[in-house]
């Protein structure tokens, strides 16, 4: 922690940025803060609690922060594969961004928990972890933690995915049916940056907005295929979805389809070209023909 | 009419007495929600769970669903024909209702019957009969009674249950409506038990602790203080996602648009929105008075502190804070509050 | 009855002002709401078209003139683009009338200076027809209007009607660049015109309307020829849904412009939090 201090210090201090997005105690637990003045980074921290992945404060559309001016960001390793994805899809510029990998052991489901990792408080989602050491760093922090404990909830990705396909419905048309249509999903997601979202667009209503089920299977299929290719897994949408829909699973599902058909898995390499923007002459195509 | 002395067992009664006569009951069903409860239709008392979980959605949406068909058209050449939707509706009970939830159906009255009275709503309110069940206090983060409110607060409730024990309630009657309900059954009459006064002085205390009151004046103060430099940099991590405005029982922010059904016609329906998003006061021309997430949630605390206030005198909070645990980025409106009160201080009561 | 609930009228008549501008002139269907229909200058309604939505325009016409109202409107967004693919006879929808009004009574024994820009003139001309159809209760009449280029004018046949009477004195101007070869009024920003109209500020209201930067360069003109900020009126424009104070979108501070307003005072809109 006091080595992340200090480097936020010292960037600071020095001028290389003018903010410093990471994550501080809050009244009730771990939350994100813009430290933008050297004297305050001893309040940056980092534990299993730092669940949210802050490289959706990067999207430049928002533009108070934009204001702060260059940033440093703190990320571990599945945030790293969302800054990575903005550099790929032109949203930001690699030296525009100074980015501070931290070492992560896996963190808890909500930021508000304790710190300690069990099989019980782990989130589900660092047992699926290729990325515990940040490669797109300009500095790496951190000691190297032991493997984040297995999680003893049920593997529902694979649960879903044994299924008969009307149970499969039935769960979905039951978790869906809870949804409102307040896009926290989206607005969360480091990846859902367009300016106008095509649920937004009126010209014509692709999406209807009303929280119908029709009009929600609409918005969330397409948010989903929107995502193929892209998602980083870093379940911020199931994390922020007050209406606690595990948006997650659908979105894993998805990842999977996309690594059998493409060989690809979301990394951290702004280079490494994705399926939805480019392609290989050897690609698939019996769903085409 | 007296108050009332109500076994478990005469509950149930009451439950299965409510549903065989037609009218539904609604109260706190669990669900494996990290909350623990949603409002949910009941068919017997054992369905619910009345010992505390906070449900994760408010009443709110019992009276202002999330999408509600305001009217239906049908589309014919040169001619268009409406369908008007109903304004009554089926008789339900809502049991154990918090009385945060409960006050805010009542606040959300007083905007719903501005010069135009919104019949949906009030359909809904008049057939419904809202049971509130006093709470010991949730947790660290609620503040009912900084805003005014407490954990026992009858406003809005026809008829206040606080528990006895572990199988009974006192039950008190506030509205003719909580009268008519309890005159269904034949419950002992009971004056408030030392129990029943201890609990609720307990619950009070214990939610007193967690925010102070909100100080005199202070709606006036927010008022002149829109460039004040607490709100310059308040929402830096606020995602603008509208979970908060989602899950609070007095937000009531809508949207209205037609959407078609079938082929010759539609629905017009009414959406709740959030003012939190950016896109909520664009217009067409491209423009935005709330340009930045900053004004965007000094927007969300002026409207709840300072212009309900003044227009409506009732604060749009009831202190439930559900906003602050359903916040994915930590954001803290009692923590606002707090530095706001410190602000007015500071600054000498106007 | 439900508050939602629109009247349908019937599209009696259509005028193309400019390009991508259009008059409606409305009837209701009913003839019972046709007959108890009343509003006061300055007043909006919410217009639907059935599928689309509804949009937000002020009415246009004056309230001296019964069984029908006109509305005017820039084909902009979803539900405009869909009015301007109307026809006569189409049906749409009406709600209203909503907000507050031009103080015409107050107005009454004094002059009215009205500034225009371009479609701003369509809540204005609520006020001058009123005040032209009662024009013996009013002083000097002046009309200052302007728009982009002479093809973005609006009301063009009402503007020869006022350019010949006398008791109107009218003033209309393009923006430089604006004119064609046979222009024959002025050429130069409104509030230019304003200063060089010059009108007399004593006994004398002003009613301004037209896009935000016209009017932010008016008032002082007006100011400087002696108009109290309480004797300027205008309108306010914010996105708006319900129209009538329940759906939170259009306030500004604790001023809800579809209750409050549309129409305010120079006055009343200084103290206004800087949010529209």
């Amino acid at each position: 922690m006091k080595e992340l201090q200090d480097l936020a210090h010292k960037l600071l201090s020095d001028g290389a940025v003018t903010v410093v997005m990471g994550w501080e105690q809050g009244p009730r637990g771990v939350r994100p803060a813009m430290i933008t003045t050297a004297a305050n980074s001893h309040r940056l921290i980092f534990d299993p609690r730092c669940v949210h992945n802050l490289a959706t404060y990067l999207n430049p559309r928002r533009s108070h922060l934009k204001s702060l001016g260059k940033p440093a960001i703190v990320v571990k390793g599945c945030d790293a594969k969302a800054v990575a994805g903005l550099i790929r899809e032109s949203q930001i510029k690699r030296e525009d961004v100074v980015i501070i990998g931290v070492r992560c052991g896996g963190v808890v489901r909500k930021p508000t928990q304790a710190p300690e990792l069990t099989t019980d408080t782990v989130s589900p989602r660092c047992g699926r972890c290729d990325a515990r050491e940040p490669k797109l760093v300009d500095h790496l922090v951190g000691p190297a933690l032991p493997e984040p404990p297995k999680t003893c909830s049920v593997d529902m990705v694979a649960r879903l995915e044994q299924m008969p396909v009307q149970e499969r419905w039935a769960f979905w048309r039951e978790e869906l049916s809870r949804c409102i249509r307040c896009h926290a999903c989206r607005e969360i997601c480091p990846m859902c940056f367009c300016s106008t979202c095509v649920a937004d667009k009126s010209r014509p209503q692709w999406i209807e907005t009303s929280a119908t089920p029709r009009a929600n299977l609409a918005w969330q299929m397409t948010r989903v295929m929107h995502m193929a290719g892209r998602c980083v897994g870093c379940g911020e949408c199931t994390r922020a979805c007050p209406a606690e829909i595990p948006l997650g699973l659908i979105l894993a599902h998805v990842a999977q389809s996309v690594e059998q058909r493409f060989s690809y898995r979301v990394s951290d390499d702004p280079t490494l070209p994705a399926p939805v923007g480019a392609f290989k002459t050897d690609d698939a195509q019996e769903f085409i023909l | 009419m007296n108050s009332k002395s109500l076994s478990l067992a005469e509950l149930a009664a009451l439950v299965r007495d409510l549903n065989a006569s037609g009218t539904s009951v609604v109260a706190p069903v669990p669900t494996r929600s990290l909350c623990g409860a949603d409002y949910r239709p009941i068919t017997e008392l054992n369905q619910a769970t009345l010992n505390g979980a906070l449900p994760r959605r408010s009443l709110k949406e019992l009276f202002l669903p999330a999408s509600e068909v305001l009217l239906r058209y049908r589309l014919k050449k040169n001619d268009v024909e409406l369908l008007p939707v109903p304004t009554t509706f089926t008789p339900q009970v809502i049991l154990g209702a918090r009385p945060c939830d409960a006050a805010g159906v009542a606040v959300l009255d007083r905007v719903m019957g501005w010069d135009y009275r919104d019949e949906l709503w009030f359909g809904r309110r008049a057939a419904t009969t809202i049971v509130s069940l006093a709470c010991p206090g949730f947790d660290g983060v609620c503040f009912c009674h900084a805003v005014g409110l407490n954990p026992d607060a009858s406003l809005g409730s026809d008829v206040l249950l606080v528990p006895r024990g572990a199988d009974a309630y006192w039950a008190m009657p506030v509205t003719d409506k909580g009268e008519a309900l309890l005159a269904r059954g034949t419950f002992a009459d009971l004056v408030e038990p030392a129990e029943v006064t201890a609990f609720r002085k307990a619950a009070e205390e214990k939610v007193a602790k967690n925010l102070a009151s909100l100080p005199s004046g202070f709606h006036t103060f927010m008022a002149q203080s829109f460039d004040h430099p607490e709100f310059k940099a308040i929402a830096s991590r606020c995602h603008g996602c509208g979970a908060c405005a989602a899950v609070c029982p007095t937000c009531h922010c809508f949207d209205i648009v037609d959407e078609p059904e079938g082929m010759e016609g539609g629905a017009r329906r009414r959406n709740w929105d959030f003012c939190a998003t950016c896109k909520f006061t664009v217009h067409a021309s491209g423009h935005n008075p709330r340009a930045t997430q900053n004004e965007r949630f000094r927007q969300r605390v002026m409207h709840k502190f300072s212009i309900y206030p003044q227009r409506f005198d009732a604060v749009l909070c009831t202190g439930c804070g559900r906003c602050v645990r359903a916040c994915p980025a930590g954001m803290d409106l009692p923590e606002v509050l707090g530095h706001l009160y410190a602000a007015q201080a500071a600054g000498g009561v106007s | 009855m439900n508050i939602y609930q629109p009247h349908l009228m019937r599209i009696d008549e259509v005028v193309a002002e400019t390009s991508d501008t259009q008059t409606f002139k409305l009837s209701f269907k009913d003839p019972q709401v046709a007959q108890q229909f009343k509003f006061l200058a300055g007043q909006f309604g919410e217009y639907s078209v059935f599928g689309e939505g509804e949009c937000t325009f002020c009415i246009a016409s004056s309230p001296t003139r019964e069984g029908y109202i006109e509305c005017s409107f820039k084909a902009a967004g979803k539900v405009t683009q869909s009015l301007k693919r109307l026809s006569v006879g189409d049906t749409i929808g009406f709600r209203g009338p909503y907000g507050n009004n031009f103080p015409l009574e107050q107005m009454k024994g004094h002059s009215v200076v009205f500034v225009a820009g371009g479609i701003g003139l369509a809540p204005v001309r609520s006020v001058i027809w009123n005040v032209l159809d009662l024009r013996d209760q009013f002083k000097n009449v002046t009309i200052i209007y302007g728009a982009r280029s002479v093809g973005d004018l609006v009301y063009k046949r009402e503007l020869a009607a006022w350019a010949v009477r006398h008791d109107v004195k009218l003033w209309t101007t393009v923006d430089p660049g604006g004119q064609t070869a046979d222009w024959k009024g002025e050429v130069g920003f409104v509030p230019a015109i304003v200063e060089k109209a010059a009108p007399v500020a004593t006994d004398a209201y002003a009613v301004v309307c037209g896009p935000p930067v016209m009017i932010k360069f008016t008032l002082p003109v007006l100011a400087k020829l002696g108009f109290a900020e309480e004797r300027i009126y205008t309108t306010l424009e914010n996105r708006m849904k319900c129209g009538l104070g329940k759906c939170g979108r259009c306030n500004i501070g604790p001023v809800y412009v579809c209750k409050d307003g549309p129409v305010f005072s120079a006055a009343q809109i200084k103290a206004l939090p800087p949010e529209y």
